[in-house]
């Protein structure tokens, strides 16, 4: 066999799945993830999880387009070709605002969709993880912890059997 | 829940809410007798100001009920408790309303605050109200009797509906009888529509009438913003308080407020669309039966600036965008004493959009052979305080009576657990 990917390990219900998250995250790992087919709430909090990024993502798409939308109307309608509409002046920041408005909403839409795919590394065809048969089941009813072994933490036989002692059953090794 | 010490600290706030609330009243009733001896709009307009910021609350404060037992709302079970308690204020704030009702009907000049009722007042440049074609026109519905009538109306609406939600509500507290939230959901189908014209009949007559020559469609939907602005806001600080002083304490979670913060920042948006469109439209339009209303908020009939263009700036930068920008944060919505802030700061320019609603909306003695006029300026009058504190004093009186009727929370409501194991 390669070398190692990590170790995962599964649990029998969702309490003792949660509190082994707790646990893991109170034992310093880092590189590591809960999977599970359905969300458990407060699971971001007890893998110790910091806030989304996706809406700094969002804010500067929303930051762009305003920009941007600005700047077409004043481009079109004052500098490159400079228009007479309804005996308005040439750029005024009140009759382009549909513009600027939609524009903001649109880019902030993109910044949104692009940066939930930017911090959730997708588009990812494979896991390592999909090499383990029983991690298959995690979209049936199983529920696994798996630490990565590029964790400072990692250790083969102490993390085998640190997730033993917070109640791990079927554990395995899963190689790259 | 030790409900004895409770009512008897809510008691206390209650008094001396009555108290406050009375003196500011007797301050602002002598403003109002200054004002109708002078011949001087001004005292009654910080009447109105006070009545308007007041009513906008306890209005939005009613919506929102409405709309939460209309959607099925599970989370917000807890903070509807808190809004049927202030829309005990209904009732109070008719009577409160009273003066005006009668300057209107038995004061020698009842246009001395809306102009259109008084035949004999002025117009610049163009002679009286009553030789005025578009007070002709429109005088079957802004008269004096038709007037009064829907006075009544509007607040026989809110009082009747609002007292009907409370009801089935506090008797849920009883009976834990679960067809009371069916009658409560009928009811708020229906009442969402007699309460949504009420308010725009009461934002046309009351505000918009100041100047009855202007027409905005979109004047009803603001008021509405603004009524759901300033009940979110007082929701906010209402529950902070509470939890602080131990009805809420452990019950109003992270997860609420972070609800309450995200309608904050849905409505502010919705505030600065309506407020926008009107202008937009107006200005896209260009006619000067509709401009001159942002006309007199931006210059003086020599062209010069006045000071409403700084108030009218101080709206779109302070009450859109500083609101905006930090309701944007997630902290700003969750951190106590940041959704404090921004909802005083949302209340304070919530008021400030009334004076500019309401000031500007009767110029200064206008000479009707001359063709100037002099535009009414900003100004903070001490009246304008006391009405606000008055009138306040009385509705909080009017909330801490109820909440002795009834449990803090609506403890055998359907919902209550969901609402009380809420998270994000």
């Amino acid at each position: 066999m390669s070398e190692t990917y990590g170790i995962i390990a599964s649990f029998p219900d969702t309490p003792s799945f949660f509190h082994a998250a707790e646990k893991v995250r109170d034992a310093g790992y880092k590189k590591w993830d809960t999977y599970s087919s359905f969300p458990v709430h407060g699971m971001p909090a007890a893998q110790g999880q910091p806030r989304s990024k996706v809406p700094v993502f969002t804010f500067c798409g929303g930051i762009l387009g305003f920009t941007v939308g600005t700047l077409i109307v004043w481009f079109m309608n004052a500098y490159n070709y400079p228009l007479i509409v309804g005996g308005k002046p040439f750029f005024s920041p009140v009759f382009p605002f549909p513009i600027m408005y939609e524009l903001t909403i649109l880019l902030s839409a993109f910044g949104t969709l692009g940066g939930m795919f930017i911090t959730n590394l997708l588009p990812q065809h494979y896991n390592p993880l999909f090499n383990s048969e029983k991690f298959l089941e995690v979209s049936g009813d199983r529920l696994v912890i798996a630490i990565e072994a590029r964790d400072g933490k990692f250790d083969p036989v102490a993390t085998r059997q640190f997730l033993e002692e917070i109640g791990g059953t079927d554990i395995e090794e899963v190689s790259k | 829940m030790s409900s004895d010490t409770s009512n008897s600290k809510g008691s206390n706030v209650g008094l001396i809410a009555l108290v406050v609330g009375i003196v500011g009243i007797v301050i602002a009733l002598f403003g109002f007798k200054q004002g109708l001896d002078n011949n001087d709009a001004r005292p009654l307009m910080s009447w109105l100001i006070g009545i308007g910021f007041w009513i906008s609350i306890a209005i939005g404060m009613l919506f929102l009920t409405q709309i939460w037992y209309v959607f099925h709302a599970r989370w917000p079970v807890i903070i509807r408790r808190q809004c049927e308690h202030f829309m005990a204020a209904f009732p109070y704030l008719l009577v409160l309303f009273l003066p005006l009702l009668a300057v209107v009907l038995f004061h020698d000049n009842p246009g001395i605050l809306w102009k259109w009722m008084n035949g004999t007042n002025a117009l610049p440049g163009h002679g009286t109200v009553g030789e005025d074609a578009i007070y002709q026109w429109k005088q079957p519905f802004l008269n004096i009797e038709f007037f009064t009538i829907r006075v009544f109306m509007i607040f026989g609406v809110f009082i009747l509906i609002s007292g009907l939600l409370r009801k089935f509500s506090f008797d849920t507290d009883k009976t834990g009888d679960i067809k009371n939230t069916h009658k409560a959901r009928v009811l708020s189908s229906l009442g969402l529509f007699l309460c949504a014209v009420a308010m725009t009949m009461g934002a046309i007559d009351w505000f918009k009438s100041l100047e009855y020559h202007w027409f905005s469609t979109m004047y009803g939907v603001w008021f509405f913003a603004a009524c759901m602005r300033a009940a979110l806001a007082s929701i906010i600080i209402l529950t902070v308080i509470l939890a602080a002083k131990g009805y809420l304490k452990g019950i109003l979670k992270q997860a609420h407020r972070y609800d309450i913060g995200c309608m904050m920042l849905a409505f502010t948006v919705f505030w600065a669309y309506i407020s926008f469109s009107q202008y937009f439209l107006i200005y896209n339009a260009n006619i000067p039966e509709e401009t001159f209303w942002y006309n007199l908020r931006e210059q003086n009939f020599d062209g010069t600036t006045n000071s409403w263009w700084w108030v009218s700036m101080g709206l779109i930068f302070g009450h859109f965008l500083t609101p905006f920008l930090c309701l944007l944060w997630y902290k700003t919505k969750v951190v106590i004493w940041r959704t404090v802030a921004i909802s005083t700061w949302i209340l304070a320019f919530h008021i400030l959009d009334l004076y500019w609603n309401i000031v500007p909306g009767k110029l200064v003695n206008p000479d009707p052979h001359a063709a100037g006029y002099l535009v009414r300026q900003f100004s903070i009058s001490p009246y304008d305080i006391a009405a606000l504190v008055g009138i306040g004093g009385i509705c909080i009186f009017a909330m801490c009576r109820s909440m002795k009727k009834a449990e803090p929370i609506p403890i055998r409501d359907p919902n209550i657990l969901t609402s009380l194991n809420y998270t994000e």
